[in-house]
């Protein structure tokens, strides 16, 4: 049967339309003009430019700071959270925890952003890195917790009943079985919390204080008030980071995938 | 009672509305391999999961040597399973998977690397030991899984459809070792199947399943030849089943049975009958005898003519449907003799077929659905069906 | 036998208890806080002001208000509209691609969606400026002049919410054209249908759950979109999410705010209950068919 070329020219444009942007960002990035109408070769100026800046290095730090213990934070809650819905499935108090771990991933992140800073003004808290760290892992959890669930349901719970069967307690069974068993799962979750708390901006924007600047909030700066052709470098340096963190991620869970299938 | 190593006492398990396992009682002795044999769904994989620990009965006991052992964990039990899915720990070597149940335990290092290398020994694979499971075949995964589970010298080991992964070949094969293994090992073997073949050629006693209660418990001969339900006639081999009622009874082993369109039939009887009673009788096609003429008269012998409606020829035997009466009856015929010497029995030809009394069984326990059971079901072959 | 059971709810409890306090303390009680915060007026100074007024909420009725609601609504769907156009070929595409193209193609199309929020709406914003090169390749094309701007314009937020949201789009259609049996698209052609009727009678259908679920991905964030209509919209493609964040940040109108974001927490609601609905009038007439002797 004759199938129509008409999908697949869409789908081209549809690629050709999704990657423009990136490719003249990260061109432009080597630029070394001032507007980027005019091409003036390859030059690594404005990555010069941004190592010698004070205040991207702040950003930096403080990004570094929050993405790792959200991270940390979040992969325990977010394994945790995962095991018990996939464990316990079907029982009341499950469904209810579905619908709030569901909460973070629908509600845009505005209302979320809004409503954090709500509680905190009235809460008292003073606004600045921990309550970034807060709003970070709040989301990030439920995040984690929806990759592991993945994970979990293309699991052979059999092996853990094997192992209970030849002797191992509750908690071995989870040591020694389903945690090594889970671990690339768990990996791929923190390497996506990483990244979503590197990238966050809007909530990050609404529960930040003065002092408490990370690198989103810094390119927003930038970008709002003049433009240096910093950011281009500093986007494509971000894009290459995020990008580096994904494919890992990635190459650890088709590896495990793999694995599990080759006979 | 007292003599079971393994026992069920009354067990009933329900998953929600549905009633997996109805107050079953159970005794097994000590070294025999006994089998759970039934359709999906009949309750067998719930009872074997009730003796490993992973179901809790929602009433009834369990027993091993005279222990209860109803409510303790799995891992305190000195039972291990052979999961369908092996359930190799696909993070661990052969080696470390064999050895599992021994580390746990405790057990010093070089003891465990002594009985794992053993257990390698026995199960052909000591070149293997440092394999991943992914790099196994089926057959290697399921020797490994026997492997890791005997190893603790369990007192039952459970086994649950463990063939039912490999193809034909492959399962034979496994079918004489596991036997082998049974031998040497002299474990009480509790296996849990839907295959009769499997059943029927490995086990010493059969308990036949049927919608989470049993149906009959007894050694496959037994269970093949005396078979008390019609489930358990139809499920296991093939049989004809004739509705009729008892004429009367000959002394005590005896009956004469009236069935509708046939001569007086006699039948070999265990029961305790009456006159005018609505009786069923089951008669294996390998136990009918055909030929295009009239066979001598003798005493217990049944003699029914009938046509032939229909012949399939499978070299070394040849079964016939014969319409005699109201029934098609199907007649097994093995070929002894040079088949084309003989005239051959065909389409449409008259015939007579007899059997011995001794040969055919009553039934009082009569389910029209196990019918469907059959190979060919009565309903399936070009025939009417009344009523629907 | 009852100790497991009992041992089993423990341990159920202890697992679920973490995440349980924590969103409820950091989604559940924010989340009502802005409801009540709506009832309270305006500290002249900045902030929360003392007692509860409807005067917040009656505020929301005038006319500048009802105008950028408006345009958030119709500026979602709009965007929600092309992303389903662009996404059912690309899914569809992506679906009956040999397994080898498919894994490339689904990663081609994920990455962007890693890549950081920010930087695209900004490699974006350069594109459409006055010097960028869109503008001078329309130019040179003549379809636009040296007055025309591309960017402050809602045009520009439909386009770059577009170019942010399809990949969302994309990946549940395409999840759902994987499971669609495409013989059924066969046997349509073989009973003469041609491809676009077969598209639309069987192919389409076939694929609903998908089509849902890239609707809701696109039309909720759609509806909430702040940073988008902020850096490229200018002020006659200010959308709601602006407005809440102008409230907080530069009029320092906290209620104002939370009054705004309750109407956008119930307008994001909407289609979720509505989707719900339809689910269950669906299993319903599942269950009548079924009973069709």
């Amino acid at each position: 049967m004759r199938r129509s070329r008409f999908p697949i020219a869409v789908t081209v444009l549809v690629m050709a339309f999704l990657y423009l942007p990136i490719v003249i960002l990260v061109a432009n990035s080597f630029n070394p003009a001032r507007f980027s109408s005019r091409w003036e070769g390859f030059s690594l100026t404005w990555y010069a430019r941004l190592f010698q800046s004070p205040e991207i290095w702040a950003a930096v730090k403080n990004t570094l700071i929050v993405a790792v213990s959200v991270t940390a934070v979040s992969v325990i809650l977010g394994t945790a959270a995962a095991y018990a819905l996939h464990r316990f499935g079907a029982s009341r108090l499950q469904r209810v925890h579905y619908t709030l771990i569901y909460q973070p991933l629908v509600v845009p992140e505005i209302l979320m952003g809004i409503s954090l800073l709500m509680a905190f003004v009235a809460a008292g808290v003073p606004l600045g890195l921990f309550t970034i760290f807060l709003a970070h892992v709040t989301f990030c959890t439920s995040y984690v917790a929806m990759t592991v669930l993945g994970r979990l349901q293309d699991f052979d719970f059999s092996v853990i009943e094997a192992a209970r069967d030849l002797g191992a307690s509750p908690w071995q069974s989870t040591r020694k079985i389903l945690i090594p068993m889970l671990t690339p799962g768990i990996v791929a979750g923190a390497l996506l919390a990483f990244t979503l708390s590197v990238d966050d901006f809007v909530i990050t924007f609404f529960v930040a204080g003065p002092g408490s600047t990370t690198l989103p909030l810094r390119i927003y700066s930038m970008i709002k008030y003049g433009a240096p052709p910093m950011i281009n470098a500093l986007s494509t340096l971000l894009l290459a980071v995020t990008l580096t963190a994904v494919i890992l991620s990635r190459r650890l869970a088709t590896r495990h995938a793999n694995s599990v299938t080759h006979n | 009672m007292s003599s079971d190593f393994l026992e069920f006492r009354g067990i009933s398990k329900s998953f929600g509305p549905i009633r997996a396992v109805s107050g079953v009682s159970l005794g097994i002795k000590k070294g025999e391999f006994f089998s759970l044999l039934g359709p999906s769904g009949c309750g067998k994989t719930t009872m074997l999961r009730v003796a490993a620990g992973f179901e809790d009965p929602d009433a009834g006991r369990v027993f091993l040597d005279g222990r209860d052992i109803t409510d303790l964990p799995p891992n305190k039990r000195k039972v291990n399973t052979i999961f369908q899915s092996y359930a190799l720990f696909p993070h661990m070597t052969v080696r470390d998977n064999i050895g599992f149940g021994l580390a746990i335990a405790k057990r010093p290092k070089a003891e465990i690397r002594a009985e794992v290398d053993r257990m390698l020994e026995l199960i052909r694979m000591a070149d293997q030991a440092d394999k991943k499971p992914d790099q196994l075949s089926g057959g290697q995964k399921q020797r490994v899984a026997v492997a890791r589970a005997l190893i603790n010298k369990p007192d039952v080991l459970l086994l649950d459809e463990p063939l039912a992964a490999l193809d034909l070949k492959l399962r034979q094969r496994m079918l004489i070792e596991l036997d082998l293994i049974h031998d040497e090992v002299g474990i009480t073997f509790l296996y849990v199947t839907h295959d009769q073949a499997e059943a029927m050629s490995l086990s010493d006693r059969i308990a036949v399943m049927d919608g989470g209660r049993i149906e009959q418990i007894g050694a496959p001969a037994e269970i093949y030849e005396s078979p008390r339900t019609s489930f358990v006639a139809a499920f296991i081999g093939d049989t004809n089943f004739l509705e009729g009622r008892v004429h009367d009874c000959l002394d005590r082993d005896y009956c004469r049975l009236s069935i509708a369109g046939l001569p007086e039939i006699l039948c070999f009887n265990d029961k305790v009958l009456q006159p005018g009673q609505p009786i069923f009788l089951s008669i294996r096609p390998e136990k009918i005898h055909i030929s295009h003429d009239r066979p001598e008269e003798k005493a217990q012998r049944n003699c029914v003519p009938g046509v032939i409606e229909d012949v399939i020829y499978l070299g070394s035997n040849t079964k016939y449907w014969v319409r005699a009466g109201g029934y098609r009856i199907q007649v097994l015929r093995q070929h002894d003799r040079y088949f084309l010497d003989e005239k051959p029995i065909r389409w449409k030809d008259p015939c007579w077929i007899w059997w011995h009394a001794d040969d055919g069984f009553m039934l009082d326990h009569f389910r029209k659905a196990d019918e469907g059971l059959l190979a060919v079901p009565p309903q399936s072959v070009g025939e009417p069906i009344n009523g629907k | 036998m009852g100790s497991n059971i009992l041992r089993r709810r423990r341990t159920e409890w202890l697992v679920t208890l973490p995440t349980l306090v924590w969103l409820s303390l950091f989604v559940v009680v924010p989340t009502l806080l802005v409801f009540v915060i709506a009832f309270r007026p305006a500290n002249p100074y900045g902030g929360i002001g003392r007692g509860w007024t409807l005067d917040t909420i009656r505020a929301l009725a005038t006319p500048s208000y009802l105008l950028i609601a408006w345009r958030t609504l119709w500026i979602s769907l709009l965007t929600t509209a092309i992303c389903i156009l662009l996404a059912l070929p690309a899914g569809y595409t992506i679906a009956r691609a040999p397994a080898r193209w498919r894994n490339r193609l689904l990663l081609l199309v994920i990455i962007p969606f890693w890549t950081s929020f920010l930087v695209r709406v900004f490699a974006w914003k350069s594109l459409l400026h006055p010097d960028g090169p869109v503008k001078r390749a329309l130019e040179a094309l003549g379809l636009a002049g040296p007055e025309t701007t591309l960017l402050y314009h809602p045009a520009a937020v439909v386009l770059v919410m577009v170019y942010t949201f399809l990949p969302f789009t994309i990946l549940p259609i395409y999840a759902a054209a994987e499971k669609f049996d495409f013989r059924l698209v066969e046997a349509a052609r073989d009973l003469g249908a041609r491809p676009f009727q077969s598209f639309r009678r069987v192919f389409l259908p076939g694929i609903r759950t998908g089509l849902v679920t890239a609707v809701l991905v696109v039309f909720i964030p759609a509806l909430g979109s702040y940073i988008i209509p902020d850096l490229v919209g200018g002020p006659s493609g200010e959308m709601l999410g602006n407005k809440i964040a102008q409230r907080v940040f530069t009029d320092r109108n906290l209620p104002h705010a939370s009054a705004l974001s309750a109407v956008l927490v119930l307008a994001v609601l909407a289609p979720l209950v509505a989707v719900l609905i339809l689910q269950r009038k669906g299993k319903k007439s599942d269950i009548i068919m079924g009973e069709a002797p």
